[in-house]
């Protein structure tokens, strides 16, 4: 139609057409969250509006439930997307398909952001904290449970240097540099861990997080109701609504004892584990439990998808323990997760993606699930890109960035 | 097909805008269920835009002739700069 093709071109700024070949986004795009300049949604790689300076410079991603915000090596942030509830931080509800800087922290250098369902955090080199988007549950940590529009300063943090931001759907987790992790938000699972009183549904002001026995967290992960937290020795531990069995949990348990893991990602019934190389799936994809297209099982045939033995582990939750079947010669690099479906960049720079596909986040033409990695085409024209790209996944849908 | 979650209805929103509670869906819209399809024992809250439906949990004497909730959600509020 004549009418999208110029509200699509008027998005565009002159520079962005060396977006071509360094940023990508594909899958559900109806509220602008692929940066794209569109709101559609998109089966394959699309070009990421990104400014053409931010070009090697794009650090992290986050994805939230329909919103993203890019974060530069050089501290600036960009937000795109779904802005309902005041997530992008420009002063208003604007739905925004092209990656927009955050004006409000230009005068900041962001270390570290994370993107809840509708909510958004950035985190200074000053030791500063700053959130915006819903508040209802309290996951803004601002002693309320109001939504704001621009960043606004969580005073709890103020001098307090942070390493980390990890938001899932209603709740919030900091890691800080001194080495404690507290919580805020939406309290029904567990996910902030515990409470005063039992029947504490949401806890707006941030709340250490015990339970991690004299050890150096270094990385915490939040998705859905889910917490997570992976010390210095490679022991992860897990809190929140359970990936594996009934019961939440509001107190940081240590699972999977014999893996050393390096790099975990959450999604809203599965998480990823990465671990001396092999990467592994706890949990399920919950859209399996629809019927799976007969391309699926056939896939599962092929995928030689094996059980991990469960004899070396006192763990129950072991048995729910998968192997992700992969590629012989490419060893994993990074992981991501959305909500129902993954992603993974090899060695040698591929892309791969599985799991939930209806809108198109597998990036591979189509909307069909998949239960096995698959190599995403990101129409760098076959160019061997080796070990340089990195990627992302917001709720329904994923980004591709190429590094320095 | 089954559900692709168990939802209670206190874990749900109220959406004065959609009159449905809502909850998030895995696509990043939004699971719906009516007020209307509540009073008449409806269970199943669906997204517009995909496949996936959730079981809404509820008391249904709760709903039999319940009225639209009054409370709104505090909209996002601009914040003067500090
Ligand atoms: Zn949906």
């Amino acid at each position: 139609m004549a009418a999208a093709a110029l509200e699509e071109r008027r998005w565009r700024e002159p520079e962005d057409e060396a977006a071509a070949d360094w940023a990508w986004s594909w899958g559900a795009g109806t509220d602008g969250q692929l940066g794209n300049g569109g709101f559609d949604d998109h089966h394959l790689p699309q070009p990421l509006l990104l400014p053409t300076r931010c070009r090697g410079r794009v650090s992290f991603v986050a994805g939230g439930g329909a919103h993203a915000i890019a974060l530069t090596s050089d501290g600036e942030v960009f937000t795109w997307g779904r802005g309902t509830h005041g997530q992008l931080g420009h002063g208003n509800l604007d739905n925004i398909p092209h990656p927009k800087l955050v004006k409000f922290l230009e005068n900041h250098t962001i270390t570290c952001v994370s993107a809840g369902w509708n909510h958004s955090g950035f985190a200074t080199d000053s030791g500063q904290l700053f959130m915006c988007g819903d508040g209802s549950f309290g996951q803004l940590g601002t002693g309320d449970n109001l939504s704001r529009n621009f960043p606004f300063e969580v005073a709890y943090f103020n001098g307090r240097y942070i390493e980390k931001l990890a938001f899932g759907m209603r709740h919030s987790l900091v890691l800080l540099k001194d080495n404690s992790v507290y919580g805020f938000g939406s309290a029904r699972r567990g996910q902030v861990g515990k409470c005063v009183s039992r029947n504490q549904k949401t806890d707006n002001v941030p709340k250490l997080i015990d339970g991690f026995p004299n050890c150096k967290i270094v990385n915490i992960y939040a998705n859905g109701d889910h917490s997570a937290a992976v010390d210095e020795s490679g022991h992860l531990y897990i809190w929140g609504r359970p990936l594996i069995g009934e019961d939440d949990d509001d107190q940081p348990r240590r699972i999977l004892p014999s893996l050393s893991v390096s790099q975990v990602a959450l999604g809203w019934h599965h998480a990823l584990v990465l671990s001396a190389g092999e990467l592994y799936t706890l949990g399920v994809y919950r859209h399996q439990k629809c019927d799976l297209p007969g391309s699926g099982n056939v896939l599962v045939q092929q995928s030689n998808t094996r059980a991990t033995s469960s004899s070396h582990d006192r763990s129950s939750s072991l048995s729910m323990l998968e192997t992700v079947p992969f590629i012989d010669g490419e060893h994993v690099v990074q992981i991501a997760s959305g909500t129902e479906h993954s992603a993974l960049v090899t060695d040698k720079g591929s892309v791969f993606t599985w799991g939930w596909g209806e809108h198109g986040q597998l990036g591979l033409g189509d909307t069909s699930d998949h239960v096995a990695p698959q190599r995403v085409d990101i129409g760098d024209n076959g160019q061997r890109m080796s070990g340089s790209l990195a990627v992302y996944c917001g709720s329904g849908f994923t980004v591709a960035v190429k590094l320095p | 097909m089954s559900a692709y979650d168990e939802v209670e209805i206190e874990d749900m929103e109220w959406n004065a805008e959609l009159k449905a509670y809502t909850y998030p869906c895995p696509c990043g819209d939004l699971f719906q269920i009516t007020l209307d399809d509540l009073r008449l024992g409806e269970e199943i809250a669906r997204c517009p835009s995909c496949s996936l439906f959730l079981t809404v949990v509820y008391n249904a004497e709760d709903f039999a002739d319940a009225k639209e909730p009054t409370t709104q959600k505090p909209s996002p509020s601009p914040v003067a700069v500090a």
